[in-house]
């Protein structure tokens, strides 16, 4: 493997960056709700998957294994902050809405509503719903970085959808 | 999958399809890991002077062992030597004069050994001075 032969750490992390900076952060994110939060415990993954690479036997897979410790460093993250932060709340509707360089208005108006629904969901569902969607839609790859069955997260994901159309229903037919 | 899903599909990935870190995060991240690699470093670098001060240590001991271990020699050496000494000017004494042997009849055995006792005394002395941490002249 790759990573073994990479006698140094910080040449493996150049590796492992590309592959999986995003999938961390997102993970990290849709527990935290807090982009500045979920960038420093994606810093802080990294740096633990550092430290322990040279301890890193192959039993569980690279992706299972750092999708574990972010989850730890998350929940972690997650305890040490209260209160929580709110997808709606004004600096995280600044931070995703940075994702788009130039939203028209109608287009913050109807993220702004949309950020608020999926922040109304419950937990679970809410983190399948941005991973799903900020994972290019791979049922698999969201299963491994919750830890939990692909039909679970596609359970989740149909309620959450539903949930959402509901919402967003009953949002336009009241304006 | 109904047309108002794949609407609210489209807004979801343009809400979280482009979520990511900020620009300058892979340089601040190699950034840190080469601090924590100094850090690392450092660490190493003063656990290397412990393991070194304690080998030192252990030599200074081992090397204390075998000086003690001389000088048990040599006070076994210099009691011999000594011995040897006290016979040989027992025996050649009568071949000196009568006025001396007279006088060695007396007090000759006192002298060798007093003789023998200071020979004796040398290593004995270096022996108390390695005891109580004086410098040791004799080696």
């Amino acid at each position: 493997m790759e990573l073994v032969r990479a006698e140094r750490g910080d040449e493996a992390i150049a590796l492992l960056l590309p592959a999986f900076r995003r999938k961390v952060f997102g993970l990290a994110y849709s527990f935290l709700r807090d982009r500045e939060a979920a960038e420093d415990v994606t810093q802080e993954v990294f740096i633990k998957v550092w430290r322990a690479l040279p301890g890193f036997d192959g039993r569980a897979s690279m992706s299972t294994w750092i999708y574990t410790i972010a989850r730890n460093a998350s929940l972690s993250a997650l305890r040490a902050r209260r209160p929580q932060s709110s997808l709606s709340d004004p600096e995280v509707m600044d931070a995703v809405e940075t994702v788009d360089p130039a939203p028209s208005a109608d287009a913050v108006v109807d993220r702004a509503a949309l950020l608020r629904l999926v922040d109304q969901l419950p937990t679970k569902q809410r983190q399948v719903i941005m991973l799903f969607y900020m994972e290019e839609q791979s049922h698999e790859e969201v299963s491994t970085m919750l830890a939990m069955p692909v039909g679970t997260v596609k359970t989740l994901l149909h309620r959450a959808r539903a949930r959402l159309s509901a919402a967003a229903g009953k949002t336009s037919a009241t304006a | 999958m109904s047309a108002p899903d794949s609407e609210l599909d489209k807004h979801l990935r343009a809400l979280f399809g482009g979520l990511d870190t900020g620009a300058d995060f892979d340089a601040r991240l190699m950034a840190r890991l080469r601090a924590e690699s100094q850090t690392d470093a450092t660490e190493r670098a003063v656990r290397a002077r412990q393991q070194e001060r304690a080998r030192y240590r252990r030599a200074v001991l081992e090397l204390q062992s075998w000086r003690r271990s001389m000088l048990r020699l040599l006070t076994l050496d210099t009691l011999g030597v000594a011995f040897l000494l006290v016979v040989a000017v027992v025996t050649a004494w009568p071949r000196l004069s009568r006025d001396v042997m007279d006088i060695s009849r007396q007090y000759g055995p006192y002298i060798a050994m007093l003789l023998g006792i200071l020979i004796a005394a040398v290593p004995l002395l270096g022996m108390w001075a390695e005891q109580t941490r004086r410098p040791i002249r004799l080696l």
